[in-house]
């Protein structure tokens, strides 16, 4: 078994709002191993983004991560000095966004956001920061770099931005990238090559990698495992096979039943009934339960515990044993 | 950017024309010349007028004139005042006063600029603290005020009752009685009142400009991409942030300086200041037209100029502007 990247235990970052303690993220768990991919997927307001903000510490007021502890290379992240975790961002770890769009600075140059980036993470000077940026842009497959690289984000595509923005996240050549839906604003032809870029970049530079999406066809064709989330906690945790042919938590059969391509041989594409909660007053006991299909009354009085069920297939479901679910896949 | 330039500058053309003909229209509309050069004298005969109408070309059509005032404009000729010190030339007269306004409103301007644009990151930056709810507080007060009260308020403090600083006038009346021994401190003595009455009246609205600004920045995409790329605070704030945020600062400073002759009457009356503003006043109540158009077609060209500051330092900011 290899070594683990990133470890996360309990954690709990909560928004302080007018409305209430918006409880976003709610004690997730999860881990990385070195070279591996992590699916983390779940529906729009599960928590996904605001658990990798958390990894950087760079969760937007009013946030905050309010218990936990986030293990890099076995060193607590959430002990960390500001400056010392300013030398882990882009450096150790790089985020991508899901939007292209706003996550360039429409004012500056690309050579100028590049750049910037390579000189503080790296002793070079100008001159060589500026080859390396080229250099960069020929990895994430950006014809006429030279060229393009005195290029504002507005005279870009959707698909060069996020190529840009995928440079930038790799200019340090960071141990572990979080990948936050970053094809999610993309049209299909685009997503396809974005993927496959980041696919052969992740083995090219041996890095790990945290796939975030609400997308199960891109984790099954990208994630070594999948952390299924629902609304700030985790309901399974497995290997991909493991999850698509043997899922035992109500809810990520939901998701599989949702997924188009893999619906093909239904008859309908189904969706998931009822809508996400609202995270100030979340259900009582097992979260899912106004929408599980198989709740019983204890499943609102009992938080269910992530158990290891079976050997590295974690599940937070009280009935997850008896329930026996079979994956929508093989029906 | 060139070709940006150019392009603003042509746009400039039909505008101050137009500006033009309104001016020269409204100032034909309030009146015969003649009768208002020559009203004050009971004695003059109806021969001597038309005279005058001929010798100021006034006999000739309406289009003639105004063809012959824009010549003249060519040729920095903005005629003569009627009365207005003898009737000297517009042009001269302007050129006596205009620096006197220049001085204190770019001193007011620079003040208040470094002062509030700071105060305004760091009130964004703190939203919510105490120290941002005073600074919002006392900025919302301050916007309410209009600039001829605050004046009045500090020559009464300042001026009457502590007796720190003139209340009036650029320079002490007697040379040999400067209080500080030669002219430059003379008149900064003078300028310190009007100068900090300016300096305050900008401070508040820039301030809330910088930081509602500066937060709506802040919660963009960009900013946390920048955090996440490890880069130190000063960084994000002082260059991804700031950038940005000065955008909308850029268009009110640009409307500022267009509006700053226009707002100069009342300073300058308030304090008694030898600048256009003044002038304009002067011209005013004495209808002297040639004063009154000259000083307004002054005021359209620098608006017109500032609009182009404005649009050149904007494209200098934001690319999708210059590279359109
Ligand atoms: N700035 C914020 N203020 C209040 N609530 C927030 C803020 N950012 C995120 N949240 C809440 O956190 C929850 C999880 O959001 P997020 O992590 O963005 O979900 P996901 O990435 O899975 O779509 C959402 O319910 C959202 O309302
Ligand atoms: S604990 Fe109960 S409600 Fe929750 S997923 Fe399991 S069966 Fe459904
Ligand atoms: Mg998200």
């Amino acid at each position: 078994m290899s070594k683990e990247l990133l470890k996360i235990e309990n954690l709990k970052t909560y928004f302080d709002t007018w409305a209430g303690v918006v409880k976003a993220v709610d004690g997730i768990s999860l881990e990385v191993e070195e070279g591996e991919t992590l699916g983390l997927v779940g529906e729009s307001g599960s928590g996904k983004t605001v658990t990798a903000l958390s990894v950087l510490r760079i969760v937007p007021r009013p946030g905050k991560i309010v218990d936990g502890r986030i293990l890099y290379r076995g060193e607590n992240l959430l002990e960390k000095k500001e400056n010392e975790m300013q030398k882990i961002r882009g450096k150790e770890i790089a985020y991508i966004f899901q939007d292209p769009a706003t996550s360039l600075n429409p004012v500056f140059s690309i050579a100028s956001q590049l750049i910037e980036v390579i000189r503080r993470h790296q002793n070079v000077g100008k001159q060589e920061a500026i080859e390396k940026a080229i250099e960069l842009l020929r990895l994430v497959e950006i014809p006429d770099p030279k060229i393009r690289i005195r290029d504002y984000p507005h005279q870009l595509s959707g698909g060069m931005k996020q190529r840009m923005a995928v440079a930038r996240a790799l200019s340090c050549q960071p141990s572990l990238l979080l990948a936050d839906e970053p094809t999610t604003n993309l049209d299909v032809t685009i997503q396809a090559q974005i993927l496959g870029l980041m696919k052969n970049l992740k083995k090219k530079l041996g890095m790990s990698m945290v796939l975030i999406t609400h997308d199960m066809g891109i984790v099954a064709d990208m994630a070594d495992r999948i952390t299924v989330l629902y609304a700030g906690r985790v309901c399974e945790s497995a290997s991909t096979i493991t999850i698509f042919y043997s899922p035992m938590h109500p809810y990520t059969e939901a998701l599989l039943t949702a997924v188009p391509h893999l619906a093909i041989k239904r008859e309908k594409l189904a969706v998931i009934p009822g809508t996400i909660p609202n995270l100030i007053e979340p259900p009582s006991g097992c979260r899912f339960h106004p929408r599980c299909k198989y709740a019983r009354a204890t499943c609102s009085e009992i938080v269910p515990p992530l158990e290891e069920i079976e050997p590295e297939h974690y599940v937070a479901c009280l009935r997850a044993k008896e329930i026996a679910i079979r994956s929508p896949l093989e029906s | 950017m060139i070709k940006y330039i150019i392009r603003r500058l042509l746009y400039l053309i039909p505008l101050f024309f137009g500006i033009l003909i309104l001016v020269f229209a409204a100032s034909r509309m309030a009146g015969d010349p003649v009768q208002l050069m020559t009203g004050l004298n009971p004695h003059i005969t109806a021969e001597a007028k038309q005279q005058l109408r001929e010798y100021y070309g006034l006999d000739k059509p309406l289009y003639y004139q105004f063809l012959v005032y824009v010549w003249k404009l060519f040729n920095v000729d903005l005629g003569n005042a009627y009365a207005i010190r003898g009737g000297l030339p517009v042009t001269t007269l302007i050129g006596q006063y205009i620096w006197e306004t220049f001085k204190l409103q770019l001193a007011g301007l620079f003040l208040s600029l470094t002062i509030s644009i700071p105060i305004g990151i760091i009130s964004a930056k703190k939203q919510y603290s105490k120290l941002d709810v005073s600074v919002t507080t006392t900025s919302l007060l301050g916007t309410c005020i209009p600039v001829f009260y605050m004046g009045i308020i500090a020559i009464i403090v300042f001026s009457y009752y502590l007796g720190w600083l003139p209340p009036f006038g650029a320079h002490s009346l007697f040379p040999e009685r400067y209080p500080f021994g030669n002219y430059m401190l003379d008149e900064l003595w003078h300028m310190a009142l009007p100068t900090a009455v300016l300096t305050f009246a900008l401070l508040a609205p820039v301030v809330l400009l910088v930081r509602s600004s500066m937060l709506e920045v802040l919660r963009q995409d960009y900013i946390l991409a920048a955090r996440a790329s490890g880069l130190s605070e000063r960084t994000v704030i002082y260059k991804h942030a700031l950038r940005n945020a000065l955008i909308p600062v850029v268009t009110y400073i640009g409307l500022y300086f267009g509006g700053v002759l226009a707002g100069a009457p009342i300073t300058e009356t308030v304090f008694n200041w030898p600048g256009v503003g003044r002038l304009f006043v002067e011209a005013t109540r004495r209808l002297d037209f040639p004063v009154i158009m000259g000083i307004t077609v002054m005021i359209t060209m620098m608006t017109l100029f500032a609009n182009l500051i404005t649009d050149l330092t904007y494209a200098y900011i934001d690319p999708r502007i210059r590279l359109e």
